[in-house]
Order: structure tokens, then C-alpha cells, then sequence
């Protein structure tokens, strides 16, 4: 073993990878420009605004917009607080980060030629890239 | 063989990385990638193998004639 690192922040740093891991747990419609306005579960304008949006049509009956907000370290999810203990029963961020995380293995083992073995134990997923 | 060993915690999310085998700077380059992709890690830590250096003995063979 040479080296020991570990991810906690909820920043997704690769758009691309962002967007497959939107897809991967349902939310595959989309809209991407330059400071988008986000509106809210009534039709009301937010004051924040966001390069990537799913709207709240794609979200849920009650939701409002989901934004991604691009920053020097990624983009940054902005998620009402009602989103937050309802969407996806309240695993939505969570969700996401775990199936941003796979996207990354699989970006690394693309990159590397190499061969995953997957394997799951409980909450733990486990998956090994040899090269 | 080089491996790569991903953990994600499915309850948080967490992703923690575990780069096995690869000795001395070739590990950075790994852990360059896996930054681009996830940003800085909250806690890094390199262990005895990374600082093995590789070693090239000159070989000397001698002929009897």
C-alpha cells in the first residue's frame, strides 16, 4: 500500500461525470447554460442560479429546481431543504455522491487499461482496478 | 501486479482510495487522476512503499575461456 485517500466533500469535480451519475439514479433530463435562474416548487424565482438544472417538472410534483453551481472546485449542489429530506426519500445527495463515485472508478479504470472486480458487502461497496 | 482499491460507504457517499503496489512518484500520477476527478482529498497518507526508490544493480558477467 502506498497511498491513502479519502473524498467526504459533496463537490462534483468532472461535469461529464456529474451528468452519467445524474442518469444513473433517474435524473437523465437536463439543462446546462451559464447562470441559469432556478424557480421553485410555485413558479417563484430563486436567487440562485446554476450551470446545470433539473428542472422541477423532471424532479417531482412538490420539488422545486435542483442547480449545480459551477466553482473553481467543481460544482456544488443547490438543493432546497424540503428536496433534501424528500427527494428519493431523502438519499438524493447521497445517491448521487455514490453513483459519482462509481463514475470515477470507472473514468480511473478506463484510463489505466485496466480490469474492476466489484464487489459488495452490506453498505460497502468494494471495487478493485488492476493494471 | 498494481492495483487500485475503491471503497464507497453507499450510506454517505464517501469514497476512500487505496493505491497498492505502486511504489515511489508513479503513485502520484494515479492520485493526480483521482483528484482531477474528485477534487482535493480530505486526508492523505503515503505509506513505507512509497518511498521505495528502485534499485538497478549492474550486472557483471564474467566468461571462462
Amino acid at each position: 500500500m502506498s497511498k491513502y485517500l479519502t473524498f467526504p466533500d459533496v463537490t462534483f469535480k468532472d461535469r461529464r461525470l456529474l451528468l452519467a451519475a445524474l442518469t444513473d439514479i433517474g435524473f437523465a433530463i437536463v439543462e446546462e447554460g451559464k447562470a441559469l435562474p432556478l424557480y421553485g416548487y410555485q413558479g417563484d424565482r430563486r436567487p440562485e442560479t446554476a450551470e446545470i438544472v433539473l428542472r422541477r417538472q423532471h424532479v417531482g410534483r412538490a420539488s422545486n429546481d435542483v442547480g449545480f453551481a459551477r466553482t473553481p472546485d467543481g460544482y456544488v449542489p443547490i438543493v432546497s431543504e424540503f428536496d433534501r429530506r424528500t427527494l428519493l426519500n431523502g438519499a438524493f445527495l447521497t445517491r448521487l455522491r455514490t453513483a459519482y463515485s462509481e463514475q470515477v472508478v470507472q473514468e480511473v479504470r478506463r484510463r489505466v487499461h485496466g480490469t474492476a472486480i466489484r464487489r459488495v458487502e452490506g453498505q460497502t461497496i468494494q471495487i478493485t482496478v488492476r493494471y | 501486479m498494481p492495483e487500485i482499491q475503491f471503497t464507497i460507504d453507499s450510506a454517505s457517499g464517501e469514497l476512500q482510495l487505496h493505491l497498492k503496489g505502486i511504489a515511489g512518484p508513479a503513485c502520484d500520477d494515479v492520485a493526480k487522476l483521482a483528484k482531477e476527478l474528485l477534487g482535493q482529498p480530505a486526508a492523505e497518507q503515503t505509506t513505507a512503499e512509497y518511498h521505495l526508490r528502485t534499485q538497478v544493480r549492474p550486472q557483471v558477467q564474467t566468461r571462462r575461456s
